[in-house]
């Protein structure tokens, strides 16, 4: 429930959309991840941009596995990779983090229904098209996270959330390994496959 | 009051929300809202409200009070359970009069250096054009159901103020200025971005 005071001290530090999918091989390990942003607000504008682990073990990836950054606005990739991946272990850890590269996508777009059965987003770059597909999705519940219960530490963030318990990574039609697997956020066990919808990052006041 | 991590309430629509309300001789000129909703329980949706001659009771192509939507059923919804509710629209015999239109198409611009947006809707024989410029610096608000226009929400955005603004239905910009008023316990601009814009239909309210 919201604080007394209808306005929130601190500063944004980004709005939008931040839906992802991380997938787990047999052994428990990530098989494939992925964040995608859809920005309305950021000091370096607004834009979308995917980040893709198709192989997060290997540094480099593959065509068929590619570890890559792909959006519209390169200042809000820069962005996002300092002040926000760069801060989530899960993603800063992983072998592909500092040799990540960005290209530009030719087409960006969502399809379905985030209270419907499905749920995608779609980029598509040179010689590449990358779908992310939410199935079977769960109520949307309204998040409200102190930093202690963010993957930065550092913000309070608001956002909705809707889990999904089928999720599919493709590349190029290509469907990479792995199955959705479950997390605990803020005491709810959840999954791994997620859309977080009007998402707000505030840096507060005394940080 | 402590924030509760999960909210207890429903999510009811996740979007964005830009308003413009224009002054001209101390008296409601125009009034107009866009949304473009994410998350609903009637899918996915764009639309504007434009109340171009408030006190008119008559619809376009009269006079400028209209209605423009991809989505009927949602914008129905929405009109019933929110536009309706606040002050500026409730009593105006142009929003019982206004004309429903199809929307055919719309493009959302945000400036790359954050200073201006702008957003344009386009029907059958009509095009609306939105412009906020001189945006300042994003405001996080949580408000409870006594802040919110609703007052039966509980609702969650980040407020962009804009200094100037103007709307435009085919090429003809409509009179008025951006006035100023009290808005969750401060004074803002009367034309604002309302981005990442949550409202949750509150259980009866603890402690």
């Amino acid at each position: 429930m919201p604080l007394n005071d209808p306005l929130t001290p601190g500063r944004v530090d980004w709005t939008g959309e931040n839906p992802g999918i991380l997938l787990k091989g047999p052994d428990g390990n990530f098989s494939a991840m992925s964040l995608f942003f859809r920005v309305a607000w950021s000091p370096a504008g607004a834009g979308q941009l995917l980040l893709l682990y198709g192989d997060p073990n290997d540094a480099g990836g593959g065509v068929s596995a590619p570890n890559l950054l792909i959006g519209d606005n390169g200042r809000l990739a820069e962005f996002l990779m300092q002040e926000f991946i760069g801060r989530l272990a899960a993603f800063r850890d992983a072998p592909p983090f500092p040799g990540l590269e960005y290209r530009p996508a030719r087409s960006i777009r969502s399809s379905g229904d985030p209270m419907g059965t499905r749920y995608t987003e779609t980029v598509a770059g040179e010689d590449l098209a990358i779908e992310l597909v939410w199935e079977d999705l769960e109520t949307p519940r309204a998040l409200e996270l102190v930093p202690e219960q963010t993957g930065t530490g550092r913000h309070v963030m608001f956002t909705v959330l809707v889990p999904a318990r089928r999720a599919r990574i493709l590349v190029n039609g290509r469907q990479l390994p792995g199955e959705v697997g479950t997390r605990v956020q803020a005491g709810m066990e959840t999954t791994t496959a997620f859309l977080y919808f009007s998402e707000t990052w505030i840096i507060p006041e005394a940080v | 009051m402590k924030r509760t991590s999960i909210n207890p309430g429903r999510v009811e629509w996740c979007g964005e929300n830009p308003s413009i309300l224009l002054e001209q001789g101390g008296r409601e000129s125009v009034s107009a809202l866009v949304f473009r909703v994410a998350l609903s329980p009637h899918g996915r949706g764009c639309g504007c409200v434009v109340l171009g001659a408030p006190d008119e009771g008559a619809g376009w192509p009269q006079v400028p009070n209209l209605l423009l939507a991809d989505n009927q059923p949602l914008m129905r919804w929405i009109v019933d359970g929110w536009v309706g509710e606040m002050p500026q629209f409730r009593h105006r015999a142009g929003f019982r009069h206004m004309t429903w239109l199809d929307l055919d198409a719309s493009v959302r611009l945000p400036d790359a250096d954050r200073s201006c947006h702008s957003e344009t809707l386009r029907g059958p024989g009509v095009e609306v054009e939105l412009s906020w410029s001189g945006l300042g610096v994003p405001i996080p608000v949580e408000a409870h159901r006594e802040h919110s226009s609703t007052g039966r929400h509980e609702m969650y955005s980040v407020f962009v103020e804009a200094e100037s603004a103007s709307v435009a239905v085919n090429g003809t910009v409509l009179p008025g200025s951006v006035a100023e008023r009290r808005l969750f316990g401060r004074t803002m601009k009367s034309a604002f971005l309302a981005l990442s814009q949550t409202w949750v239909s509150s259980p009866a309210r603890e402690g």
